[in-house]
C-alpha cells in the first residue's frame, strides 16, 4: 500500500515538474520534428517515392534518440540540489523508484508519439492502416517499456560518472539495437502491407521478452545502480 | 560517548552505535576505523579539516553510502542490515537543500510526506510551514526562495516525519546572519526532541551546542570529549590536531 503511494508521488513529482517546466517534452518534440524534415530531404532522391518501408526504421530510430535526451533530462533535475540525496533517505523501495521512472519516462515518451506518429504517416506512409491500429499500438507500447526500462537503468548507472551524457548513449545503444530490429520489422509489416497479430507473432514475443528481462534485470539490480 | 559509564552499565540506549567504520573510495581509505557512541536525546558535534571523513561518516549513517567494514547501528537497527527503519528515524539537513526547484514548497512537502506514509499530512504540513513562517510562501516554488527560507524548508523536510535522529552536515554554510539566527532559533526549538549529530567548521556553534564532541582527522577520531571544555582549550586541541587554520 505504501508502495503504491510511493511510486504515485514519485510520478506526479515528475509529471508536475515537467509540466512546468516542459524541458523535456520541448526538446524531444523539437528533435523529433526536425528529424523528421531531415529524413524528408535525405530519403528525397526520387520525385513522389515510395518510403513506407522506410518509415519504421525512421520512426524507431528517433523515438530512441528522442529518448536518450529525454533520459539524460529525467536524472539531471534529481542531481539538482541534490534531490537525489533526498529521495535516498526515504523508506522506499528502490524497485518503487525504478518503477515510478520508467512509467514517467514511457508517459513522455507516449506524449512525443502522439505527436509524432500522425506527422510521420502524413509525410511518409502511402496506405491508410486504420484497421492495422491494435497491432501498431500493441507493437508500440512493448517497445516502449523496454526502451524506458533499459533506459531507466541505464541513466541511473550513468547518472553518478562524470561523462554520464557521453556514457548514456555508448551504453544505451547497443542494448537497445534488438528492440529496434523487432519494433521495426513489425511496424514495417504493418504500415506497408497491414499484418495481422499472427504475422506480427515472433517479433510481439521477443519484445514481450526483452521486456521481461530487463525488468527481471532492474529488479534484481537496481538497489546498487542507484546507490555509490 | 563510547567510554561512557552508562554504556558500560547499558542503562543509558545508545541512539548511535559505531565500531571499527571503514570507508574506501578507490584507493583512498577514507575512514580507518572510527568507533564511537551516542546517547539518545544527545548532541554530537565532530570537527576536523576539509577531507577528514566527516560527511562520509555521516552519509554512512544516513545510510546514503555503505560501510566498506564495521558495524553502524542508529535508532537500534544495523544500517546496512536493515536500513528502511533507519532511514524512517532520520533527517537530514545539508548545506544543499534537497528540495525540487520546480516544485511549491507544499507541493516539495507532500511529496515528501507521502513518502514517508504520512498520516495527518495536510495539518502536518501546514504546521510546520506556520512555525517556519513560510505560509505566506507555500504556493511558490522553492527556485523564487532565498537561500535561508530553503534552509528553513529544509528543516520542515528533515523534521516532517517526527525522526528521532537529525543529522546535520554544516547548516550553516552560504547563510547570512538573518538566517544563520533563523535556523538557530529553529534547532533549538526543537532541540529536545531529537538526536542530533552535527559536522561543522564552526568551533563556537558546535560547543555551544554538543554534549559530546569528536574531531576527526585523516579518517580517525583524533580527539573526543563530553561537552564542558572551554572554547579556548578546545581552539588549542583543534589546532593541535587540525592544520588548515579553521575558524572559531
Amino acid at each position: 500500500m505504501n508502495g503504491r503511494r510511493q511510486f504515485m508521488a514519485i510520478l506526479r513529482k515528475d509529471l508536475i515538474r515537467e509540466l512546468r517546466t516542459r524541458e523535456m517534452i520541448i526538446s524531444m518534440i523539437l528533435f523529433v520534428l526536425l528529424a523528421m524534415v531531415i529524413f524528408h530531404y535525405a530519403f528525397s532522391v526520387k520525385e513522389n517515392a515510395d518510403l513506407t518501408y522506410f518509415t519504421g526504421g525512421m520512426l524507431w530510430v528517433t523515438f530512441i534518440f528522442a529518448m536518450l535526451l529525454g533520459l539524460n533530462r529525467s536524472f539531471a533535475q534529481e542531481k539538482d540540489e541534490r534531490c537525489l540525496d533526498g529521495l535516498l533517505l526515504c523508506p522506499v523501495d528502490r524497485v518503487t523508484i525504478f518503477l515510478a521512472k520508467t512509467a514517467g519516462n514511457l508517459i513522455f515518451l507516449l506524449i512525443i508519439q502522439v505527436v509524432a506518429v500522425p506527422v510521420f504517416t502524413l509525410f511518409f506512409v502511402s496506405r491508410s492502416y486504420v484497421s492495422d491500429l491494435p497491432q501498431f499500438v500493441v507493437v508500440l507500447l512493448l517497445a516502449d517499456l523496454g526502451i524506458c526500462a533499459l533506459g531507466t537503468l541505464l541513466a541511473t548507472i550513468s547518472m553518478n560518472t562524470r561523462s554520464r551524457d557521453l556514457l548514456l548513449p555508448i551504453i544505451f545503444l547497443p542494448l537497445i539495437v534488438p528492440v529496434l530490429i523487432a519494433a521495426t520489422g513489425a511496424t514495417t509489416l504493418i504500415f506497408a502491407e497491414g499484418a495481422g497479430f499472427g504475422s506480427l507473432l515472433s517479433r510481439v514475443l521477443f519484445l514481450l521478452g526483452f521486456d521481461a528481462v530487463f525488468l527481471v534485470a532492474a529488479y534484481g539490480t537496481y538497489d546498487f545502480a542507484i546507490g555509490e | 560517548m563510547s567510554d561512557s559509564p552508562d554504556r558500560q552499565d547499558g542503562a543509558t540506549q545508545l541512539e548511535i552505535e559505531v565500531e571499527g567504520l571503514r570507508k574506501t573510495f578507490g584507493r583512498r581509505e577514507v575512514l580507518k576505523g572510527l568507533s564511537f557512541g551516542l546517547e539518545r536525546g544527545g548532541f554530537l558535534s565532530i570537527f576536523g579539516p576539509n577531507g577528514a571523513g566527516k560527511t562520509t561518516t555521516l552519509r554512512v549513517l544516513a545510510t546514503l553510502l555503505t560501510a566498506g567494514a564495521g558495524k553502524v547501528n542508529v535508532a537500534g537497527h544495523d544500517v546496512r542490515e536493515d536500513p528502511m527503519p533507519v532511514r524512517s528515524a532520520i533527517g537530514l539537513i545539508s548545506h544543499t537543500p534537497m528540495l525540487y526547484p520546480d516544485l511549491t514548497a507544499e507541493e516539495n512537502l507532500r511529496f515528501y510526506a507521502d513518502m514517508y506514509g504520512i498520516e495527518d499530512r495536510g495539518a502536518r504540513i501546514s504546521d510546520l510551514l506556520d512555525r517556519l513562517e513560510l505560509s505566506h510562501r507555500r504556493h511558490d516554488v522553492v527556485r523564487t526562495y532565498s537561500k535561508g527560507m530553503k534552509q528553513r524548508l529544509a528543516i520542515a523536510r528533515a523534521i516532517l516525519h517526527r525522526p528521532r535522529v537529525l543529522l546535520l552536515d554544516e547548516p550553516h554554510s552560504g547563510l547570512d546572519p538573518r538566517a544563520v539566527d533563523i535556523l538557530d532559533g529553529l534547532l533549538m526549538e526543537i532541540r529536545d526532541e531529537h538526536t542530533f549529530v552535527m559536522v561543522t567548521h564552526n568551533i563556537s556553534k558546535g560547543l555551544e551546542w554538543g554534549t559530546d564532541l569528536m574531531i576527526i582527522e585523516d579518517g580517525r577520531i583524533v580527539y573526543e570529549h563530553a561537552a564542558g571544555v572551554d572554547p579556548e582549550s578546545f581552539s588549542a586541541v583543534y589546532r593541535e590536531h587540525v592544520h588548515d587554520g579553521s575558524v572559531l
